[in-house]
């Protein structure tokens, strides 16, 4: 049987990480057998009072349980979570979903983030053994999250950062233009993983199969409105499949297969705020 | 099969109603059937001729219930006390459905412990009820028996009493009863097959369900389904299948408890996001959504089975006039 009660969770501290984001530890007590946490995987985190809600790893429980997570100011969750000091008690169920896939020997990985989804990338990038390039669009430098881990990140990796709206005011750099360059230049990669705003997305995945990357190499993480996280609730269905089951990393040959099998188009329009 | 020749049916219900407690459909005195407690063994029981207007569903699935309480820093689970309970004339579309929500709520603490402290007692069909197409859909007339632990069946001038389950066997016992005639398999098959001809063949959901996995219903079709759908509910209520919940804080003394609701997957909020993004905007993508879960050919992989078992609730429930048959008739037309 699954369990769908939290266990506490301690917010141990917290510091301003982006527009309206904020980088969090926190602490929950570690369970004998427990899976470890792999990257692109998410939990549910409870404020009592307000619900629970589903968010990414930055750095995934150690053996004492301390992980940290990014999370943006966005609903009413996330608006009590930002109000609470250092020492509250929240809840905290997982890990659970599918997250990224692993790379094999050798392989080299062209990651492509907009905005909050660079969080879930974190992961991958820590843990890379080969070689590895990024791709982080934001919609300027004051959204731009995970700045500690960029600086560390750039020593080791080739890291493309672009923004909406650069400092004068100007687009700076694109993020589809960027993604051909690096194909055009460093050949196909071995896959390619791509988190953000689901139209962004799309557009990398159309990008990188233009240039000649089959589907089966792109993947996609998908956010869904999740409330259970555990494939009952029904919530964060897409076409037949539940992203907190069986995502949220979706291949996007799969992705596409289910949406046309369900008839639903993919999603085009921009979100109307930023992720 | 085990079978018996029966009496009347009050006498095995008021038998198994000694150590549990039973519901059977019940007219409510304003003209519908649904499922009651039975406190008088007096009380006949009484053929349904149309189901009634909830399937059986929350008697696992609670419409409302509490999952959990947060009190002093303490998570505190709060699992059901489950009592013995007997559904006393289940129709074999609902005893399919249930066998559909065992296996998708299968690691559900809450909805198992309901279940496990429970008797089916299934109650096949001598006539089709008005919207009912269960026949097609390979969940009736005739309770299926892997279903149930035990199967009525009401023929001209007897009742047969059936054992599908050992639970079935041992709930019989310090009950008198006879073997029933040799025959009883052709008489049932007989009656099984006359309610399956009386429900007809069923050409617009064949040609509706051909048409939602062939791809050919474009979204225009569904927007105009989509104009009609009010957002009430009623179809996801009655579903015997729809299983969608959503959350709710409920304050408590000195705390506060989790609570689960049934949700639908109409309405508007299902899937928007905090961010402002809603996969399923429109009305006509939330209508096609619900009906994919139905007939859809990946549900079907997945859950072993279609999603719709053809009772006809949501025909006779939605103000819209967007019930299966209405929905599969036009998404099926050339
Ligand atoms: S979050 Fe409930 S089914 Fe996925």
């Amino acid at each position: 049987m699954i369990d769908l009660t939290p266990r506490p969770l301690r917010l141990l501290e917290f510091y301003e990480d982006g527009e309206a984001a904020r980088h969090f530890s926190f602490a929950v007590e570690p369970l004998a057998g427990e899976p470890a946490a792999q990257p692109g995987q998410f939990f549910m985190l409870a404020v009592p009072g307000v619900g629970e809600a589903a968010f990414t790893y930055v750095s995934p429980p150690d053996a004492e349980g301390r992980f940290s997570a990014l999370i943006r100011r966005t609903g009413t969750l996330t608006a009590a979570l930002f109000a609470l000091a250092p020492g509250a008690v929240l809840g905290y169920r997982g890990p659970f979903g599918r997250g990224w896939p692993a790379a094999g020997p050798g392989e080299r990985l062209l990651l492509v983030a907009g905005g909050c989804g660079l969080a879930p990338l974190a992961g991958v990038i820590d843990s890379a053994a080969g070689e590895l390039q990024l791709i982080y669009a934001a919609r300027n430098r004051a959204y731009q999250v995970l700045a500690r881990e960029r600086a560390r990140w750039h020593e080791r990796h080739a890291l493309v950062e672009t923004l909406d709206q650069g400092d004068d005011g100007r687009p700076q750099g694109h993020p589809l233009e960027a993604l051909a360059r690096v194909l055009d230049e460093d050949g196909l990669p071995a896959k390619v993983l791509c988190c953000g705003p689901e139209p962004l997305m799309l557009a990398v995945a159309r990008g990188c199969i233009d240039h000649g990357l089959p589907a089966s190499r792109i993947w996609l993480s998908l956010e869904r409105r999740m409330h259970c996280g555990v494939g009952l609730c029904g919530h964060c269905y897409i076409g037949s499949s539940y992203a907190c089951v069986d995502g949220p990393s979706y291949r996007y040959d799969e992705y596409l297969r289910l949406l046309a099998a369900s008839g639903q188009a993919a999603a085009t329009a921009l979100p109307p705020q930023p992720c | 099969m085990q079978a018996y020749e029966l009496d009347s049916p009050e006498r095995l219900r008021n038998h198994l109603a000694r150590e549990r407690l039973l519901y059977q459909p019940q007219a409510d005195g304003q003209g519908a059937l649904r499922w009651q407690r039975l406190d008088d063994p007096a009380q006949p029981f009484v053929v349904p001729a149309e189901p009634p207007v909830f399937s059986a569903k929350a008697f696992f699935f609670a419409e409302r219930e509490a999952l959990f309480r947060y009190e002093n820093g303490r998570f505190i689970a709060l699992v059901p006390e489950a009592r013995p309970q007997v559904l006393f004339g289940l129709a074999a579309c609902d005893l399919t459905a249930v066998a559909y929500q065992d296996r998708f709520f299968a690691v559900d603490p809450h909805y198992q412990a309901r279940r496990a402290a429970t008797l089916l007692v299934g109650l096949d069909c001598a006539h089709s009820c008005r919207h009912g197409f269960c026949a097609m859909m390979d969940s009736g007339p005739e309770v299926r028996a892997q279903t149930a632990d035990l199967i009525l069946c009401p023929l001209a001038q007897r009742w047969l009493l059936l054992v599908a389950s050992e639970r079935g066997a041992e709930v019989l016992a310090g009950l008198a009863l006879q073997p029933a005639p040799a025959d009883w398999a052709q008489q049932r098959d007989a009656q099984a097959l006359q309610v399956a001809v009386e429900q007809g063949e069923q050409e617009e959901i064949a040609l509706g369900c051909a048409a939602l996995n062939g791809e050919t219903v474009d979204s225009q079709a569904w927007e105009a389904l989509g104009l009609r759908c009010l957002g009430c509910s009623g179809c996801t209520s009655v579903c015997p299948t729809c299983s969608c919940f959503a959350p709710l804080q409920q304050p408590s003394a000195g705390g506060v408890v989790q609570e689960r609701v049934w949700d639908s997957c109409l309405y508007q909020g299902f899937q928007q996001e905090a961010s402002g993004h809603n996969p399923g905007a429109t009305p006509g993508q939330r209508v096609q959504r619900f009906w994919y879960h139905k007939f859809g050919e990946d549900f079907r992989q997945r859950f072993g089975r279609d999603g719709c078992v053809g009772c006809g609730r949501c025909d006779a429930v939605c103000p819209g006039g967007i019930g299966v048959h209405q929905v599969m008739k036009r998404i099926g037309e050339p």
